[in-house]
């Protein structure tokens, strides 16, 4: 976080000149570098391990789920399936839960819910303890839903949250937070909207965005990106 | 070098005494008596159980996160994966061990990297020595010549 | 500290999954869909996830899920012992005082271990 280079006075016993060429590093970039060099050397993982796991992280994303949506809105059989067997329905949109070990993600596990919306009930989903979130289907998760504030608010006042986001519901539609404590991992299946008559998967696939599968927002057609928020920039980010 | 260090250890002897709460700086332990139910419940507390803890509300924000912060995530799957620790392992010495003060004040990332470093260390995979000299080895190797 | 054979893990569960892996390990379910339970408010020290703001508040059962290791156990990478887990759903009305009257449906649900939970 911090970068010790100071040079806006002199020391008295040798200026350090900037240095542009050398790649200055944080206190976490060390760290990093670290961890990383002693887990292989020690035979942790392999060098290999953390490339895989690394394009298994680079190629996850919202589309699947969203997908998933899409393809229940159109086919009542499918859309038992994803409320009966996630997983199992996680295979028609490309995604095997099982990837990249063999046994799942360590960290999101194997057990997909899909809470289905309906005319009286709308989901929003929430970890009030860290960010857990369905990672292999919808990628990694916003900024803000890992936030302390977002957490702590959700599950108590809740129709604050959400008209923050923009998302206004009347009294007779009862809201339900999920707040996804344990090894169950959950995605909101909105209900179609209206003037998407006619449309094709892909077409209805493009409205069903990350913020609509974690219940802050209801597709519309027209919608097809996430509320627009600040987006804050990294010092050095990843080269995807 | 060595004033610059003086002059950091100088800093941090400072910068440790912002990070105290305002009910601890007498520089006494408190006497039992004084630890209230309330107190011993909000001091053992999980840090990371905050649902339903007051706040306002703030601008919602999305991140592009840093190279070093996504390897540190990857780092912390590939041991789980290979059987070093379980995810709930990780989550317990990530979000409760590390305490409230780091638990709040450290970037999300951060806590993941801390607590890759603290599963070596407390799986007897590296003793502490060699995490140091390590981590100290790395920062001369980016050290301006 | 983890466990000793770093293969353990990958070798009960590749091909399954987890909580997969865990399937058939925790005996017969104390509670089922439906049933009125309260939550526990058992000490809480070094580690939980079952959360502060769910203790004492009575829910009803909405989804018996899997078994796993508790969290509370597979922190310090114990496994030999699986729970039955449960999605509980309780009335916003019951957990916070002030929630506004004119939403008396809003519902939040949040998942347990059995350990958590007590008939009613």
């Amino acid at each position: 976080m911090s970068n010790d280079h100071d040079h806006d006075h002199d020391h008295g016993h040798g200026h350090k000149p900037p240095a542009p060429m050398v790649d200055e590093i944080s206190d976490f970039e060390a760290l990093e570098i670290a961890v990383r060099e002693l887990a292989i050397e020690k035979g942790l993982f392999t060098a290999e391990d953390h490339r895989r796991f690394t394009e298994f992280a680079e190629h996850i994303g919202p589309t699947p789920a969203a997908r998933m949506v899409a393809k229940a809105w159109l086919d009542p059989e499918y859309k038992k399936q994803c409320l009966t067997d996630a997983i199992k329905a996680s295979f028609a949109v490309g995604v095997d839960w099982l990837n990249p070990t063999g046994f799942g993600t360590p960290s999101d596990y194997t057990d997909l819910r899909v809470l289905e919306d309906t005319p009286t009930m709308h989901h929003v989903v929430v970890c009030t303890l860290c960010s857990c979130y369905p990672r292999p289907i919808l990628g990694f998760q916003p900024e803000w839903y890992r936030t302390p504030n977002y957490r702590r608010r959700l599950v108590r006042w809740p129709r604050q949250v959400l008209a923050e986001f923009g998302l206004t519901l009347p009294p007779e539609v009862e809201v339900r937070v999920e707040d996804s404590n344990q090894k169950c991992r959950f995605i909101v299946m909105p209900m179609r909207p209206a003037g998407t008559e006619g449309w094709t998967e892909d077409q209805l696939t493009e409205i069903v965005t990350r913020d609509c599968l974690i219940g802050v927002a209801l597709p519309k057609p027209g919608m097809t990106t996430n509320i627009p928020l600040p987006v804050h920039k990294p010092a050095k980010p990843a080269h995807h | 070098m060595s004033s610059t260090t003086r002059e950091e250890v100088l800093r941090h002897l400072t910068a440790v005494v912002e990070l105290q709460p305002p009910v601890q700086k007498t520089g006494k332990a408190p006497y039992p008596t004084d630890i209230t139910h309330e107190l011993f419940r909000a001091y053992t507390r999980s840090p990371h159980d905050v649902g339903g803890e007051v706040d306002v509300p703030c601008e919602w924000t999305e991140e592009e996160h840093e190279a070093w912060g996504h390897r540190a995530y990857v780092t912390t799957e590939c041991l789980a994966w290979r059987g070093v620790w379980c995810a709930e392992e990780r989550r317990r010495m990530q979000n409760v061990d590390l305490g409230t003060s780091q638990y709040l004040g450290l970037p999300y990332y951060g806590r993941w990297l801390l607590s890759a470093a603290r599963i070596l260390v407390d799986g007897h995979h590296v003793s502490l020595t060699e995490l140091i000299n390590k981590i100290d080895e790395v920062k001369k190797r980016h050290e301006p010549a | 500290m983890s466990q000793h054979d770093r293969t353990h893990h990958a070798k009960i569960a590749t091909g399954k999954g987890d909580p997969q892996c865990f399937k058939g390990t925790a005996g017969p379910a104390k509670f089922k869909v439906g049933d009125q339970v309260r939550i526990k408010n058992l000490p809480d020290i070094f580690y939980t996830r079952c959360q502060v703001y769910t203790r004492g508040a009575v829910g009803v059962v909405a989804v018996v899920t899997h078994e796993s290791p508790a969290p509370e156990d597979e922190a310090w990478g114990h496994v030999d012992q699986s729970e039955w887990f449960y999605i509980v759903r309780f009335k916003q009305k019951d957990l916070w005082p002030e929630y506004p009257a004119n939403f008396p449906n809003d519902t939040l649900q949040t998942e347990f271990s059995e350990r958590w939970l007590e008939s009613v």
